[in-house]
C-alpha cells in the first residue's frame, strides 16, 4: 500500500514539470505537432516528417514535438482536443466537409500569407487542390497530399481469358461477364467502409450525369434525384447481380477487399494512387505480383454526358492546419511553408505518394507507373473531389451506410437517391 | 429462470449419468471430455492464430487460411515491434498503469463492499446502488467531460489521469462482484470476532481479508485484463510518447493506407505474454486461497 | 454489537475515498452528458441551448429504438448463456482431472484486445476465404451465408464472437463462487446418498445466488452498453442492421459531428440500463441463502 503512495506521489510529482510549456529549458520555442503517420504503418511518410524536422530545427531556434496517433484515433482525438479549444499549434486535417466545422469554430488560422509570402510555394500547387480547404475565400489547410483513381488490374488474369482494357462501359460488362463466367472475381471493393464503394458510384454518375453533378447536388445547384443519378445507381446493382463484385462486399473493409486482388483471387481493384507503392516499389510483396499488374481509366458511357476519359473521380488527402490560438502562431507558419515545399521536392521518391505542388518529373528517378500517372494528372480534364469528403460529416457518414446498403441490395436505387436528398435538403435549408 | 433452465440441462446430462454401469460411466466420462476439449481449442485457438499472423508477411495475411502457415516465418516483425514500436517504454508504463490501478482499485474496492455488506447503516443499499449506476455510462459519452477534468486539473499528458481513470470505471464492477462473495460468505466468525471486543478494523484485516483472498485474485486478473488492453483513456489523455502504452503500440502499425498485420501480431503477442504469465501464477492463487483461507470453525 | 456494526466514523473511512473518485470521474460526465444533450453542439463550435428537443426527439427515433432492442437482443443472448457458462463451471470446480488447466485455457480470449479478436473473426466470417464457410461448402452446403454482409442474421453472427469472448469471464467468477461452498456441506450431502447433480442443483448452486445475481445485472448492462466488436466488425451496419446504442452514440457524436443529439443517445443508454437493473432486481428478489 505505502508502495502505491509513494509511486502516485512520483508520478505527480513529475506531472508537474512536463506540463505544458512554451519554451524549453534552453529558451527555444516549442510546437506542438500532432500528426497521423505512425513509425510502424506509414514509415516512409514518417521517416520524411522527421527528416525535415531535423532540418528544420537545426537552421532555426525551435524545438519541434511531435504526438503521433493512427489515422482513426487521431480523428477522435482531434475532436475531443477542439472541443476544449486545446488544438496543437499544427496539426493535420482534411479538406471541404472536415474543416469547414473547424472553421466556422474559429479554431484555425487562415494561412495564405504563408503562400502569399513565398515566391516557390505561390503557384506550386495543382489547380483547385488548395481551394478546397477554403472556406470563404480564405485557406486554412495547405494540402500535401492528392490522389486519382483508376481501376488496377491484373494483367496475367486478362491476357488469360483474352481480355482487352475496356474503353467502354458496355466493354467492361462484358469482361465482367467473362470473369464471372469462369469463376474469377472480377472486381474487389471493400463496401462495408462505404467510401471504396463511392467510387464506383460517383464514376458512374461522372460518366452518365457529367463530370459536375455530383458536386452541384452537394452544393445545392441540383438535385440528387436527377435521372442520372439514379441510373448511375442502378448501373451499381446490375453490377452486382451480374456478380460483378466480391461476394458480401458490404461486409468486407478496404483492407479485407484488398487482399482478394493482392492474392490474385480479384482481377480488378478500383482504388486511388495512394495505392501504387504496392504495385510499384514496397519491398513487402513480390516483384512477380507488381509485375502483373496495370491501370486504366474508368471506362465512358454510351450515351452518357461526361464524355472525357480523363475526368476523375480523386481528391486531397491531409493538409497541414495552424491554430488560431497557437501561442506560437508565426513560427508555425514558418514551418508549415518550408515542410510543404520540402514534402513535395521528397514525396514521391521516399514515399511513394503524390503531393499537392507540381512534380517536376525529369529530375527525379521514378517507377514508370508514377510517371504515366503524373502526366496523366497533368492532362485531366477535371477531378471531382469524393462525395465524403465534399459533404458534411453528417451527409457523408449517410452516404457511406446507402453505399454498403447499395451494395448489399437492401435499398433501392430510388431509396438511395431519396435518403441523400433529404438529408442534403436538411442541411441547405 | 437460470435455476429452471439448469434444471433442464441437468436433466438431460442425467440421462448420461444414470446408465450408472462402470462402463456407461466411462463413456459418459469420456463425452464430457471430448466436449471440455473441443472447447479448449476453440478458446485456445486464437492465440495460436495470433502467433502464426505474426510471423507472416502482409501479403499472406490478406485472404489466406487463417490455418495456413507462414511461408517463411517472419521474425523480423519482432523485431520491428520491438525498434519502431518503442515496445521498451510503452511495455514499462503498461505495467505501471495496470499494477497501480489495480491494486488501488481492489484496496478501495474492498474496504467499500465491506462496509455496504458488514456494517450496518441507512444508507448502504444507496450507495451500493451508486456505484452500480456507475457502471451504466457508455465510455464515450465521458470523454469530452472527463478531458476538460483534467485539464482544468492541469493533469493532462499526466499519468494519473489515466490511473484514475482506470480505478474510478472498474471500482463499479469490481465492488459488484465482490458483494455478491461477500454475501456468500459467513458472518459467525466476524460476530464472534466481535464479541471477543476485536476493533472494525482488525476484524476487516485479519479475519474478512483473508478470507476474500479467492474473490480478490479473481478481481485482479479481471482488473489487470481490463486495464491492459486499454487504449482510449491512454490516447486520449497523454500525448507524450514516453508516458504511452503497449496498446498504443500496437495501433501504430494501423496506417492511413496500409496496415502492417505482421507487426501488430508481433506486438499483441509481445504484450499478451505477461498477461499470460501473470494470469497463469494469479488463477493458481484462488485454488490455494481456498485451501488457506476456507475456514472450518 | 451493533454499535460497532455501524460506526460511522469507520463506514465513512472505508467508503469517502472511493466514492469522491467515482463522484468525481463518473458522476460528472454523466450530469454532463445530460447536460450537452440539452444543446445543439457539434462539439467545436458554439453551444446552442435548446432544451429538451433532443430528448423528444430521440424518444421518437426509430433508429435509436431500432439499437435498443439490437442491445436488448444481445443482453438477453448473454443472459441464456450464462447457463452454459454455469454448468461448464460446476463441472470444473468439481474434482475432474484437469480441470485447473482447462480452466485456465478458458479464459484465454479475455486477454486478447478487441482488435485482435475483431481481426480473427472477420477472416472466419469472410464469405469466400473465411473459415466457417470454407468448412460449410466441404459438407456440401451450397450457399452458405454472408454473415456479416447479411442484415437479417447479421446480429446473430455478432453474437458468436461476443459470447466466446466474454466466457472466460463469467467462469472465472462462477468457479471462484462453486469452489468458496464449504466442503462440509458437499461431503455431508454425499454422505446421505446424494449424486454429483443434486449436489449441483440443491446445495453449490442455491449457495451462489447471490453472485448469480450480480452476473445477471452485469451480463445485461454490459450488453446494453457493449460497443468494441461490434464496431470493429461492422460498424453498426449493414444499414443499421447491427447497430446497438453505444455505436449509435458514438456515430452520431464523433463521426456526424452531432454532439448534443450524441450525447442524449448516451444518456438514454444510461436511464435504460437503470430501469433495466431495477426490473432485474424485482424479478430476481433478494434469496441470498445466508448462514
Amino acid at each position: 500500500m505505502s508502495v502505491i503512495m509513494l509511486v502516485s506521489l512520483a508520478l505527480a510529482g513529475c506531472s508537474s514539470s512536463s506540463s505544458s510549456e512554451e519554451s524549453s529549458s534552453d529558451g527555444k520555442k516549442v510546437i506542438k505537432f500532432m500528426h497521423l503517420w505512425p513509425e510502424g504503418s506509414s514509415n516512409a511518410q514518417f521517416s520524411i516528417v522527421k527528416d525535415i524536422i531535423t532540418e528544420y530545427e537545426k537552421e532555426h531556434n525551435v524545438k519541434i514535438e511531435t504526438e503521433i496517433l493512427n489515422p482513426d484515433q487521431y480523428r477522435e482525438k482531434l475532436k475531443v482536443l477542439a472541443s476544449s479549444n486545446e488544438l496543437p499549434d499544427i496539426g493535420m486535417t482534411w479538406s471541404d466537409g472536415f474543416i469547414k466545422p473547424y472553421v466556422e469554430g474559429n479554431m484555425l488560422a487562415p494561412l495564405d500569407d504563408i503562400v502569399d509570402g513565398d515566391a516557390d510555394l505561390k503557384d506550386a500547387f495543382i489547380p483547385g487542390v488548395k481551394e478546397s480547404y477554403a472556406v470563404d475565400g480564405k485557406t486554412y489547410g495547405l494540402p500535401l497530399e492528392l490522389n486519382i483513381s483508376y481501376v488496377f488490374y491484373n494483367k496475367e488474369i486478362f491476357k488469360k481469358y483474352n481480355l482487352e482494357v475496356p474503353k467502354t462501359f458496355s466493354e467492361y460488362k462484358k469482361v465482367v461477364k467473362t470473369l464471372a463466367d469462369n469463376g474469377v472475381v472480377p472486381a474487389t471493393v471493400g463496401a462495408k467502409d462505404g467510401w471504396p464503394a463511392s467510387f464506383w458510384f460517383m464514376y458512374l454518375a461522372d460518366r452518365i450525369g457529367g463530370p459536375t453533378i455530383l458536386t452541384d447536388v452537394i452544393k445545392g445547384k441540383a438535385k440528387m434525384d436527377d435521372p442520372a443519378i439514379v441510373k448511375a445507381a442502378e448501373e451499381v446493382q446490375n453490377l452486382v447481380d451480374m456478380g460483378g463484385f466480391v461476394k458480401g462486399s458490404s461486409a468486407l473493409s478496404n483492407d479485407d477487399a484488398k487482399g482478394y486482388f493482392m492474392n490474385e483471387q480479384a482481377a480488378m481493384f478500383l482504388t486511388a494512387t495512394w495505392e501504387l507503392p504496392n504495385y510499384t516499389t514496397s519491398p513487402d510483396v513480390k516483384q512477380e505480383f507488381k509485375d502483373k499488374i496495370g491501370y486504366f481509366k474508368f471506362p465512358t458511357y454510351e450515351g452518357g454526358k461526361g464524355t472525357s476519359i480523363n475526368s476523375y473521380v480523386g481528391g486531397p488527402g491531409v493538409g497541414l492546419f495552424v491554430a488560431k490560438d497557437s501561442k506560437v502562431q508565426k513560427e508555425a507558419k514558418d514551418f508549415v511553408g518550408y515542410l510543404v515545399k520540402r514534402w513535395g521536392e521528397k514525396s514521391v521518391t521516399d514515399a511513394g505518394v503524390i503531393p499537392a505542388t507540381k512534380v517536376d518529373t525529369s529530375k527525379l528517378d521514378l517507377a514508370p507507373m508514377y510517371i504515366e500517372i503524373l502526366k496523366d494528372l497533368g492532362e485531366a480534364s477535371n477531378v471531382t473531389t469524393y462525395f465524403d469528403t465534399q459533404s458534411s460529416p453528417a451527409v457523408a457518414e449517410l452516404h457511406h451506410d446507402l453505399m454498403t446498403a447499395l451494395f448489399g441490395k437492401q435499398v433501392t436505387p430510388k431509396e438511395f437517391v431519396k435518403q441523400h436528398a433529404e438529408e442534403l435538403a436538411k442541411e441547405q435549408k | 429462470m437460470s435455476k429452471v433452465a439448469v434444471e433442464i440441462q441437468k436433466t438431460t446430462l442425467s440421462a448420461s449419468y444414470k446408465t450408472s454401469k462402470s462402463l456407461g460411466n466411462k463413456i459418459g466420462y469420456g463425452i464430457l471430455y471430448f466436449v471440455l476439449a473441443v472447447i479448449a481449442i476453440i478458446q485456445v485457438y486464437p492465440l495460436v492464430w495470433l502467433f502464426l499472423f505474426s510471423l507472416k508477411t502482409n501479403q499472406e495475411v490478406f485472404g489466406m487460411s487463417p490455418f495456413a502457415l507462414p511461408q517463411a516465418p517472419q521474425w523480423g516483425n519482432y523485431a520491428k515491434a520491438w525498434t519502431a514500436g518503442h515496445i521498451d517504454v510503452y511495455f514499462f508504463n503498461s505495467v505501471l498503469y495496470t499494477v497501480a490501478a489495480v491494486v488501488l482499485t481492489v484496496i478501495l474496492a474492498s474496504f467499500v463492499t465491506f462496509a455496504i455488506t458488514r456494517m450496518e447503516w441507512k444508507l448502504s443499499g444507496l450507495v451500493l446502488g451508486l456505484f452500480m449506476a456507475g457502471y451504466m455510462i457508455p465510455l464515450h459519452s465521458t470523454l469530452i467531460p472527463l478531458f476538460n477534468f483534467f485539464k482544468t486539473a492541469n493533469m493532462i499528458d499526466n499519468p494519473m489521469s489515466v490511473i484514475l481513470s482506470y480505478v474510478a470505471f472498474n471500482l463499479p464492477i469490481t465492488i459488484m462482484i465482490l458483494s455478491g462473495f461477500y454475501r456468500t460468505i459467513p458472518r459467525e466468525i466476524e460476530e464472534a470476532a466481535v464479541v471477543d471486543g476485536c476493533s472494525i478494523h482488525r476484524i476487516f484485516f485479519q479475519i474478512t481479508l483473508p478470507m476474500t483472498v479467492p474473490v480478490l485474485s479473481t478481481t485482479v486478473i479481471i482488473n489487470m485484463i481490463y486495464n491492459w488492453n486499454e487504449f482510449v483513456f491512454v490516447n486520449t489523455f497523454l500525448s507524450s510518447d514516453k508516458w504511452k502504452t503497449i496498446t498504443v503500440g500496437v495501433n501504430n502499425f494501423v496506417g492511413q493506407y496500409l496496415t502492417d498485420w505482421g507487426a501488430i501480431g508481433a506486438t499483441l503477442m509481445i504484450s499478451i505474454i505477461p498477461v499470460l504469465i501473470a494470469y497463469f501464477i494469479l488463477s493458481d492463487r484462488i485454488v490455494e486461497g481456498i485451501a488457506a483461507g476456507s475456514v472450518k470453525g | 454489537m451493533r454499535s460497532v456494526m455501524s460506526n460511522k466514523w469507520v463506514i465513512s473511512l472505508y467508503i469517502l475515498p472511493a466514492l469522491i473518485l467515482i463522484l468525481l470521474l463518473i458522476y460528472i460526465p454523466i450530469v454532463l452528458t445530460g447536460y450537452y444533450g440539452l444543446m445543439d453542439w457539434n462539439g467545436i463550435g458554439k453551444m446552442k441551448f435548446i432544451g429538451l428537443e433532443n430528448y423528444i426527439e430521440l424518444a421518437k427515433d426509430t433508429k435509436f429504438w431500432q439499437s435498443a432492442w439490437h442491445s436488448l437482443l444481445l443482453g438477453l443472448f448473454s443472459t441464456l448463456s450464462l447457463v452454459g457458462y454455469l454448468i461448464l463451471s460446476l463441472i470444473l470446480a468439481s474434482k475432474i482431472k484437469g480441470a485447473n488447466f482447462l480452466r485456465k485455457i478458458y479464459l484465454i480470449p479475455m486477454l486478447l484486445s478487441s482488435v485482435a479478436i475483431g481481426q480473427l473473426w472477420a477472416k472466419i466470417f469472410d464469405p469466400t476465404n473465411g473459415m466457417l464457410n470454407r468448412l460449410l461448402v466441404l459438407v456440401g452446403v451450397e450457399n452458405p451465408p454472408l454473415w456479416l454482409a447479411d442484415s437479417n442474421i447479421v446480429l446473430f453472427a455478432l453474437f458468436i464472437p461476443i459470447v466466446w469472448q466474454y466466457a472466460g469471464f463469467y467462469i472465472i467468477i462462477f468457479y471462484a463462487a462453486l469452489k468458496n461452498v464449504p466442503e462440509e456441506l458437499i461431503e455431508a450431502a454425499k454422505i446421505d446418498g446424494a449424486t454429483p447433480l443434486q449436489i449441483a442443483y440443491k446445495i453449490k448452486v442455491p449457495l451462489i445466488a447471490g453472485v448469480i445475481k450480480v452476473m445477471v445485472i452485469l451480463a445485461i448492462v454490459g450488453s446494453l452498453k457493449y460497443f468494441d466488436l461490434i464496431f470493429v466488425l461492422t460498424g453498426g451496419g449493414p444499414n443499421g442492421a447491427s447497430e446497438v446504442m453505444a455505436s449509435y452514440m458514438y456515430t452520431e457524436a464523433f463521426s456526424k459531428y452531432n454532439f448534443g443529439y450524441g450525447s442524449a443517445i448516451g444518456f438514454g443508454l444510461l436511464i435504460i440500463c437503470l430501469v433495466a437493473t431495477w426490473l432485474i432486481q424485482k424479478l430476481l428478489n433478494t434469496k441470498d441463502v445466508d448462514y
